[in-house]
């Protein structure tokens, strides 16, 4: 298993890490005023210059380029300080993550010695377009189209985006847009290629900027082509390959999220418990309160299993090869996104009335949060790509099996009577994970069972949905997030149990607070899991819920009568 | 109340004038009435206003109102010749006949016999009578109706009566007197039930009926999904735009009004009647006209009648046959777009060889008789192909495809447009106890 030992980076590279997170935190502290930010919505340039010394515009360019060259760890580690302002972590996050990932993943070595210098060193800014009007989630339908020039020099791009950050400023742009390409069947057909468009080529405006709930600094706008010229030796990767970039780029962005929260939430520990420690209600101070203590203990729960799992998907990208991490970074965004989401809320309900008002930041950390759970990959439609992964590669393996139980094979419908049989009266799963040869340690024994119980249970059902399914299971949105939250329960328990192993192994600071945290979530979402594979059992309100809201999508309204209403 | 004190005043002068042997002279009673012989029959309808209204206007009144008239002539009449309470309709309201009318009618019944004699025929034949008024769903006129028969009278008073169906007829009529109402679903209110328990008492047929109806109407009042309201619009653009959202039943669909009714008068001085054109459309239709093969033809078919309870009005149909299975193209899906191993963000198929199963499988296999798709529907002052293929080329500003294809108008002669039938006599049903007894 490749999750075990938890990755680690080595002591050089963690000393040179601490030499780079020092100022910047230095520079977040003290020159970042993220409520002027956010009153006007713009980020000032004074601020933007401090970034671009520091050098935050190109954290994983390569150093020949201009760039840090960091690796994805140490960007998650930077992730975790420039989130402590919104507008400047997607600033920069739509900058390097997204912007100039395409040059830097599938553009040739001219496309990047061309245009990464100048973007490692913040000069220009870049911006990622792909969403338009018409397609937001449904990225298979966008509209914008390049056509070839007559002499074959150029392209004509023509079209509008939508909701871009960086928007206003950027320089240099990956824009996807329909191209028509002739296969090997000689049919031609549409196909999305990436292009790198500088501002200069001409055609090239943008909209005013959206004035937005959160993250107010960001600058987000529309952008028009109009006949922009682009040479065909702009394109990224080849012409008609544009999804597998995109893909690519947006895969690989998401697994940051998960340390930029850790980092959000434990900044939000220590300004409320500084709170909740000095104010006193009915004689007692608001620490020594239970439903404080709970909201306190699910704060400090989120950010640990936030940046154990976002430090073990970095830690499995920077492993040598180009492995496939894009489902895992998926589930991270996900868990991510939404315990941010009620991590802030719950700070802020500390705070209670005080937390509402302006005058502390923790409306404007709210706001900031919410767009989480929105861009990269809505959480929606993460989920159905988590689960349908999953589904899709344990199809391959049970396929055979399910198509034999069908038939009515009375060999495998025996083997599999046996197996339930087994399964009532023997209880225990091993895996292998505790143990004499375990990787985990035995103080997490007991955590380390629930998990290895949860995920035999989820195997059994996974195939049982199958057999019930089958490729419909597509449709089945309901039943596939519940799949997508158990699959992401899972993962979180695998990374929580790592670290901690880890830490006890060598001996880290408050590791038995670890141990605590780790047991304490793996017994929550040993729970949460059962629950859920109960519900997959067939024990669900799905089809009622589908009900409810065909009657209610139908009529467009609130279908019931007032409760006043008479009939005489 | 005071009606049965007035009751025993007037039999006692009747009898103290009869016992005086002569006629009596005008004796002023308390009350400031007037009494005059009680030889003249007539003037029993003059001796009893004075006690039913106010003292204020009781001989003020210079000259006999034609349905008094029409009482008196029918009371001093009475030996001779049949007179019908048909026919007391008849004469009240010759030209117009509304609500106040048939309330005169009603009111003049109760004041001119205290007994109220006849009361069932007449409200047999007030109840025949109503739809003609236009009062059939009026629930105060029943009320009204229902105030003819006498108080108190028919309540059973001991256990024989109670056992016995105590004044059938009267009950009978009653109990057709909610039926009528049952008929027109109107729903009873307090006044009814009062009036009910006043004149037949609690365990009466006509009480009985009544908590039925108040049982079951109100189970049975949203019973319809898409209920017609009874007062339709008069406007026909309004009414055009009422009944094609009902037949579109679509949320989407948006309707355009192509043109209004309005007359022109065009230079040799004739009079150009312009009739109304309402089309209605849902963006579905309109992206499937777009992909409609150009080589074949739409069709505009018409006049199809739609009825809204009593009133029909036509629509027309702009569609086109089903596409043969030999040439339906099937939509492909980029593999690429939609792949098994990873689209954009989800794969929209997963290349799975497994089928549902069947506890799982809610499909019905449905034999569906194919029809072709419907583009447009519209409503036309007239149903000419001039007025329809202005509604042809105001359709083709949002789907300019219509240019290219062929359209051919199949239109029935259709029948004149909004025809009501409400202008026509509606003919009676006969009830089970209408004949009215002379």
């Amino acid at each position: 298993m490749s999750v075990f030992p938890y990755p680690e980076i080595s002591k050089e590279e963690l000393e040179e890490l601490h030499q780079l997170v020092q100022p910047v935190e230095k520079f977040f502290n003290e020159d970042v005023d993220s409520k002027k930010i956010d009153h006007e919505a713009v980020i000032p340039p004074e601020t933007l210059n401090g970034l671009k010394e520091l050098g935050l515009f190109g954290i994983q360019v390569p150093e020949e380029y201009g760039g840090l060259g960091l690796s994805n760890t140490m960007y998650a580690r930077l992730g975790e300080i420039t989130s402590l302002d919104g507008a400047i972590a997607v600033t920069l996050a739509a900058h390097q993550a997204i912007g100039l990932k395409g040059i830097l993943i599938a553009g040739n070595d001219a496309q990047k010695a061309k245009y990464l210098p100048k973007l490692a060193t913040g000069e220009h800014i870049a911006a990622f377009c792909l969403t338009e009007p018409g397609s937001g989630s449904d990225a298979a339908s966008i509209q914008t189209r390049a056509t070839l020039t007559e002499d074959g020099k150029h392209f004509l791009l023509n079209g509008t985006k939508f909701w871009i950050s960086n928007g206003g400023w950027a320089d240099i742009m990956t824009v996807f847009a329909r191209t028509e390409v002739v296969d090997k069947d000689g049919q031609k057909k549409d196909k999305i290629t990436a292009f790198i468009v500088e501002r200069a080529f001409g055609g090239v405006t943008s909209g005013k900027p959206e004035d937005k709930l959160g993250i107010r600094g960001s600058n987000t706008c529309e952008i028009t082509f109009e006949d922009t010229k682009v040479p065909i030796e702009n394109v990224i990767g080849e012409v008609g390959g544009g999804f597998k970039v995109a893909m690519n780029i947006l895969n690989n962005g998401r697994f940051s999220m998960g340390s930029a929260g850790a980092g959000m939430i434990k900044r939000l520990i220590e300004l409320t418990s500084e709170y909740a420690g000095t104010r006193k209600q009915f004689n007692r101070s608001l620490s020594e309160f239970g439903m404080i203590q709970d909201k306190f203990a699910t704060m400090a729960l989120n950010a640990f299993v936030m940046e154990s799992m976002a430090y073990l998907t970095a830690g499995m990208m920077d492993r040598p090869g180009v492995p496939d991490c894009s489902l895992e970074a998926a589930m991270v965004k996900v868990f991510s996104s939404e315990g941010s989401w009620t991590c802030v809320s719950e700070a802020l309900q500390v705070l209670g009335g005080l937390g509402f008002t302006k005058n502390y930041p923790y409306e404007r950390y709210l706001r900031d949060c919410r767009i989480l759970q929105i861009f990269e990959g809505t959480n929606e439609i993460l989920r159905m790509y988590i689960a349908l992964t999953g589904m899709q590669y344990a199809g391959k393996i049970l396929t055979g099996k399910i198509k034999e139980m069908k038939k009515g094979n009375v060999g495998v419908v025996f083997e599999i009577l046996g197996k339930k049989l087994k399964d009532l009266v023997v209880k225990t799963v091993d895996f292998g994970l505790t143990g004499k040869d375990g990787v985990v340690h035995p103080s997490l024994t007991e955590s380390a069972k629930m998990f290895e119980q949860n995920a035999a249970h989820f195997g059994s059902t996974v195939e049982s949905l199958l057999y019930r399914y089958g490729k419909t299971i597509v449709d089945e949105q309901l039943v596939l997030k519940k799949v997508a939250d158990v699959l992401i329960n899972l993962y979180a328990m695998t990374a929580v149990l790592s670290r901690t192993s880890r830490s006890i192994s060598i001996g880290l600071r408050s590791h038995d607070h670890e141990v605590l945290l780790t047991n304490t979530f793996c017994k929550d979402a040993h729970f949460k899991n059962n629950f859920l594979l109960t519900q997959l059992q067939k024990k669900d309100n799905d089809a009622n819920i589908k009900k409810i809201a065909q009657e209610v999508l139908a009529k467009r309204a609130y279908v019931c009568s007032h409760p006043l209403d008479r009939t005489f | 109340m005071n009606a049965p004190r007035h009751l025993l005043r007037i039999q006692c002068i009747g009898y103290v004038a009869r016992f005086l042997g002569k006629p009596v002279q005008r004796v002023i009673l308390p009350a400031g009435a007037h009494l005059q012989t009680p030889g003249s029959q007539h003037n029993y309808g003059q001796l009893l206003r004075p006690f039913h209204c106010s003292a204020v206007c009781s001989t003020s009144r210079p000259s006999q109102t034609q349905l008094e008239k029409t009482v008196e002539d029918e009371t001093l009449n009475k030996d001779k010749r049949l007179v019908t309470h048909d026919d007391l309709f008849e004469r009240a309201a010759r030209d117009s006949k509304t609500k106040a009318d048939f309330n005169r009618v009603v009111d003049v019944f109760s004041k001119k016999d205290i007994r109220r004699r006849g009361h069932v025929e007449f409200i047999y034949a007030a109840l025949k009578k109503m739809p003609e008024f236009g009062v059939e769903r009026d629930l105060t006129v029943y009320n009204k109706l229902l105030d003819v028969f006498p108080k108190e009278v028919l309540v059973p008073r001991n256990f024989i009566q109670r056992m016995f169906n105590h004044y059938p007829r009267q009950q009978e009529c009653g109990v057709q007197l909610l039926e009528q109402m049952e008929i027109y679903g109107l729903m009873p209110n307090v006044e009814t039930k009062v009036l009910l328990a006043q004149i037949f008492g609690e365990k009466s047929h006509p009480m009985r009926k009544y908590q039925r109806i108040m049982y079951w109407f109100p189970k049975f009042k949203h019973a319809n999904p898409f209920p017609v309201p009874h007062v339709l619009p008069s406007d026909p653009v309004e009414l055009a735009r009422f009944s094609l959202t009902r037949i579109a039943d679509d949320l989407d669909a948006k309707i355009s009004i192509y043109q209004y009714p309005s007359t022109d008068i065009t230079e040799p001085g004739e009079e150009v009647m312009r009739p109304h054109i309402v089309g209605i459309q849902s963006p579905d239709q309109r992206s499937l006209l777009a992909k409609h093969n150009p080589c074949r033809p739409v069709f505009v078919e018409g006049p199809f009648p739609l009825w809204l309870r009593k009133t029909c009005v036509h629509y027309y149909l702009l569609r086109a046959d089903p596409i043969p299975p030999e040439e339906k193209v099937e939509e492909e899906f980029d593999l690429e777009m939609i792949g098994p191993e990873q689209s954009l963000f989800y794969p929209q198929r997963v290349e799975l060889d497994l089928e549902r199963d069947m506890g799982d499988d809610f499909s019905f296999s449905v034999d569906d008789v194919e029809e072709g798709p419907v583009y447009a529907m519209c409503m036309a002052g007239q149903g000419d192909q001039a007025t329809l293929s202005q509604w042809i080329s105001g359709l083709q500003e949002t789907c300019p495809i219509l240019g290219q294809i062929p359209t051919v108008f199949r239109l029935d002669s259709g029948p004149r447009e909004l025809q009501t039938s409400s202008e026509q006599i509606i003919e009676e049903e006969p009830l089970l106890s209408q004949r009215v007894k002379q």
